[in-house]
C-alpha cells in the first residue's frame, strides 16, 4: 500500500532499494560509486507517490514476455524476472501499464520490483520514514474498490 | 542501516539500561534506533538546504535529479557538506577563546603572569581581525608550508566570513572549497593554541594528577554537583573554591577535570551523559551549550534534578556571584532531594591525567623509536558515537596498539573513555603494554599510565614541537575510532594539516562524491604530505580497523599511509 498523503517524496525508498537490492556491495558508501549505476526498483513519481510493481493478477508483462522470463511465484503470487533467460526485447516494458519496468541497456535485462521476495519484507516499506509504504493484507480491496 | 546489539562496554552504564527500559526512559540508544534508517543523502553529503527553494538532493541511482535547483553538482554538494561541518566545528573553538578572553579582560581574575596575559590578549584581538600578531606565536617551520598551500589564516573575521560565503553560491572549484576547509580548521587549531597559552599565563600549569572515573565516584551522602559540557576554567575554579567551603562534591561530565589546584572526579563520558541522573545521587547540574544533550532535561525532570544553564543570557556575568548562586542552588536541591534513594553502582577506576609537553619530551620518543623500543606513536581522539558500542572501538584500538609497542596518547573525552577501563591507571600498565612500550613508560616515570593523557592546553604545543624534518619517516598516526561532533572533524583536519596521517570513523559527509574524495586525498598528499583516510566499510570490525592502521603505521602493508588510494 502506498499512502500518497503520507509520502513526502524523500526518495529514501529509491536510495535503499538501490543499495540493498540493486547494488553489488550492499553498502551505501560503496553502492554510490558502483559502475554500472545500480537501478532502484521503486520510483518516486511526481512530488509524492512511490511507485513499485503492483504484481497484477492479470499481469500484461507476463502475457507479453515471449520466452517465459517473466514469471509468477506460485507460492506468493509475486511477479519476477528470471534474468538468465531475458533477451532484452523490452516487450514487458511496453506492456506494463504503470511503467515500472526499467530496460537496463548495460545489463541487457528488464529490471523490476519483486517485492524483495527473498528478503521476507520489502526494503522500501522498512525504510519509509513516514510509513507511506506499508505491506499489509487487504482482503477487502476488491469490494471497496468496486 | 545499523542496529547496535551491544550498547556499551561500560558495566556501570549497562546496569542502568534494563532500569531505563522498565521506567520507559528513552536513552540515546533508543532514540538512535528510532532514527534508523538515517537519511542516506545527508549521510553521504548529497543533500543541501542552504536556501528555501530546497531541500535538494543529488540522486546517486537516477539519471535525473543529479543537481540541486541552483545547479550544485554532486561534487559541490559533498565538499560543501564538509565545509558546513567544519565551519560549525571551528566556531566551537573560537567561541571558547573569545569567551575566555572576554572574562580575562573583565579583570575578574588576577593573572599569574600579568605581562604575558596582557600580551596574549593583544594577540587574540589581532587574531580576531587581521591575524598579524599570531605568526609570532607559532613556530616558523609550520607557517611556511601552510602559507605555500594557501591555507594560513588571515584573521578570524575575514576568513570565516569568506568561507561561509562559499555556501552561498559561485563557481568555486572543489580545490578552492577544500582550501577554505583547511583554512577554517587551522583557525580552530590556532585558537586552541592561543586559548592554551592564555590559560597557562593566567592560571598556571597543571601537573599529572590522580582522579577517579565512572559512576562509583558519586557520593552516597554529600551533595553532588555535576558540571556538564565545556565550561570556562575561571568559572570552574570559582565553583570549586565555593564548593570546598561547603563540603560539596564537584564532579564533571564532558568537561576537562583539571584546573590548577583542583581536580574533579569524572562521572562518565559523552555517550552515557544521561545515566548519572538515574543514580538519584545528582543534586544539581551546571550545564553549558557545548557537548550537552538536550535529552538530559527530560530525565532530570523525572528525577527532579534542577539544571542551571550558565549560557543563559539573563545570568549574571560576575563569575564569583554566579558560583555563589550555584552553590546556593545545590544546597537547596540537596535538602529537597534527601528523600530520593541513591543507587550508585560501586564501579570506579583510578587514572593519572594531565601530562604536559615537558614531561613527554619528543627527544625521548625519537630515541625510543631509533632504538626500536617503540614502533610508532598513535593519538587517540573522539568523544564516542552511538553508531558503535560505547567505548568498544577506542579500547580495542588502544589494546591492539599497546600490545604491538605503539605509544598511545590521548586527550579530553577519549582519555575519559579509556580511563574507565584502566588504560590511564599506571598500576595496570603491565596488563596492556608490550615489552617495548612498558620499558619506555618506566623510563619516563613511575606514575605514567599505558595511555598518556596530554593536558588539553598542552596538546597543540606538544604537536607543534614535533621535529618537522622527521615528518616523513616518523611513524605517527591520529585515529578517531568513534568520532561524533563537528569539533572533532575540525580536529582531524587540523591533524592532517600538521602532517599526521589521520583515520576517521564514521564516514564524513563527503563520501557521496568520488571526485570530491579524490580531490581531498590529492590535496592532503601533495600540499601537506599526509593522508586523510575516511573508511567507507560500515561493517568493519574494530579489531580489523586497528590491525589495518597498525599495518600502515609499522609500514608492513595497508593503505592510506602507503599512498594507495582509498578504494
Amino acid at each position: 500500500m502506498v499512502d500518497k498523503n503520507k509520502c513526502t517524496g524523500c526518495h529514501q525508498c529509491e536510495l535503499w532499494c538501490g543499495t540493498e537490492i540493486a547494488s553489488v556491495s550492499k553498502e551505501l558508501y560503496q553502492a554510490i560509486h558502483e559502475t554500472p549505476q545500480p537501478v532502484p526498483r521503486v520510483f518516486v513519481e511526481g512530488k509524492n507517490f512511490a511507485l513499485q510493481c503492483r504484481h497484477c493478477e492479470e499481469a500484461p508483462c507476463l502475457e507479453a514476455c515471449p520466452n517465459g522470463t517473466m514469471r509468477r511465484d506460485p507460492e506468493t503470487g509475486l511477479v519476477y524476472v528470471y534474468e538468465p533467460t531475458c533477451i532484452a526485447c523490452w516487450m514487458c516494458v511496453m506492456a506494463c501499464p504503470f511503467g515500472i519496468i526499467t530496460p537496463s541497456s548495460t545489463l541487457k535485462v528488464a529490471i523490476k520490483c519483486d517485492r524483495c521476495r527473498n528478503m521476507g519484507y520489502p526494503i522500501c516499506a522498512e525504510v519509509c520514514p513516514t510509513q507511506a509504504i506499508r505491506l499489509e493484507e487487504r482482503k477487502d480491496y476488491r469490494t471497496k474498490a468496486f | 542501516m545499523e542496529f547496535i546489539q551491544k550498547k556499551t562496554m561500560d558495566r556501570a552504564v549497562e546496569y542502568f539500561l534494563p532500569k531505563a527500559s522498565e521506567m520507559e526512559i528513552s536513552l540515546t540508544w533508543d532514540r538512535f534506533e528510532g532514527q534508523l534508517p538515517e537519511c542516506g543523502f545527508c549521510e553521504t553529503g548529497l543533500s543541501c538546504r542552504d536556501c528555501l527553494q530546497g531541500p535538494c538532493i543529488s540522486h546517486p541511482f537516477r539519471d535525473s535529479n543529479k543537481a540541486g535547483i541552483c545547479g550544485k553538482e554532486r561534487e559541490t554538494l559533498a565538499t560543501q557538506s564538509l565545509l558546513r561541518l567544519v565551519l560549525k566545528g571551528t566556531m566551537v573553538y573560537l567561541d571558547r577563546l573569545s569567551e575566555f578572553a572576554k572574562e580575562m579582560e573583565s579583570r575578574q581574575w588576577r593573572p599569574k603572569n600579568k605581562p604575558r596575559t596582557d600580551q596574549m590578549l593583544k594577540t587574540i584581538q589581532s587574531f580576531f581581525y587581521d591575524g598579524g600578531m599570531v605568526k609570532k606565536e607559532l613556530p616558523k617551520n609550520w607557517i611556511r608550508p601552510w602559507e605555500e598551500a594557501k591555507i594560513f589564516p588571515e584573521g578570524m573575521v575575514r576568513d570565516l566570513f569568506r568561507a561561509s560565503q562559499k555556501l552561498e553560491g559561485g563557481f568555486a572549484e572543489n580545490e578552492e572549497t577544500l582550501l577554505w576547509i583547511f583554512k577554517s580548521s587551522l583557525l580552530a587549531l590556532i585558537s586552541e593554541r592561543l586559548y592554551g597559552e592564555l590559560k597557562r599565563s593566567a592560571m598556571g600549569i597543571t601537573t599529572p594528577t590522580w582522579i577517579e572515573v565512572n559512576l562509583g565516584v558519586l557520593d552516597t551522602q554529600k551533595p553532588n554537583l555535576l558540571l556538564y559540557g565545556y565550561l570556562s576554567p575561571l568559572l570552574k575554579q570559582k565553583v570549586a573554591q565555593e564548593a570546598q567551603k561547603e563540603s560539596i562534591q564537584v564532579l564533571c561530565v564532558g568537561t576537562y577535570p583539571l584546573i590548577p589546584s583542583f581536580s574533579f572526579p569524572t562521572v562518565t563520558n559523552y555517550g552515557s551523559q544521561e545515566i548519572p541522573l538515574m543514580t538519584g545521587a545528582v543534586d544539581l547540574i551546571v550545564a553549558s551549550d557545548q557537548g550537552v544533550n538536550p535529552s538530559i532535561m527530560e530525565i532530570a525532570k523525572a528525577y527532579e534534578v534542577p539544571i542551571f544553564s550558565v549560557d543563559d543570557l539573563k545570568r549574571s556575568k560576575d563569575l564569583g556571584h554566579l558560583a555563589k548562586e550555584i552553590i546556593g542552588e545545590v544546597k537547596k536541591s540537596h535538602e529537597f532531594r534527601k528523600r530520593f534513594p541513591r543507587d550508585i553502582p560501586p564501579i570506579k577506576e583510578s587514572a593519572v591525567i594531565g601530562f604536559s609537553k615537558d614531561k613527554i619530551l619528543w627527544k625521548k620518543i625519537l630515541k625510543a623509536l631509533d632504538q626500536g623500543q617503540i614502533r610508532g606513536v598513535a593519538f587517540l581522539f573522539g568523544s564516542g558515537n552511538v553508531k558503535f558500542s560505547q567505548d568498544h572501538e577506542i579500547t580495542t584500538f588502544a589494546k591492539e596498539f599497546l600490545r604491538n609497542d605503539i605509544l598511545c596518547l590521548s586527550k579530553g573525552e577519549s582519555s575519559i573513555a579509556l580511563a574507565k577501563y584502566g588504560f590511564l591507571n599506571p598500576k595496570s600498565r603491565e596488563e596492556f603494554c608490550g615489552k617495548g612500550v612498558l620499558e619506555f613508560l618506566k623510563g619516563v616515570g613511575e606514575e605514567v599510565p599505558s595511555v598518556i593523557d596530554v593536558d588539553e592546553v598542552e596538546f597543540i604545543d606538544f604537536i607543534l614541537e614535533k621535529p618537522k624534518e622527521e615528518k616523513k619517516a616518523f611513524p605517527m598516526v591520529a585515529c578517531f575510532p568513534e568520532a561524533n561532533r563537528s569539533s572533532e572533524v575540525v580536529e582531524a583536519i587540523a591533524m592532517v594539516a600538521l602532517g599526521i596521517n589521520t583515520y576517521f570513523w564514521p564516514a564524513l559527509p563527503i563520501t557521496g562524491s568520488q571526485k570530491a574524495m579524490e580531490a581531498l586525498t590529492t590535496f592532503c598528499q601533495k600540499k601537506l604530505g599526509s593522508s586523510f583516510y575516511i573508511p567507507m566499510e560500515k561493517k568493519m570490525e574494530a579489531r580489523s580497523k586497528a590491525t589495518m592502521v597498525l599495518k600502515a603505521l609499522t609500514g608492513q602493508e595497508g593503505y592510506g599511509i602507503s599512498g594507495k588510494p582509498w578504494r
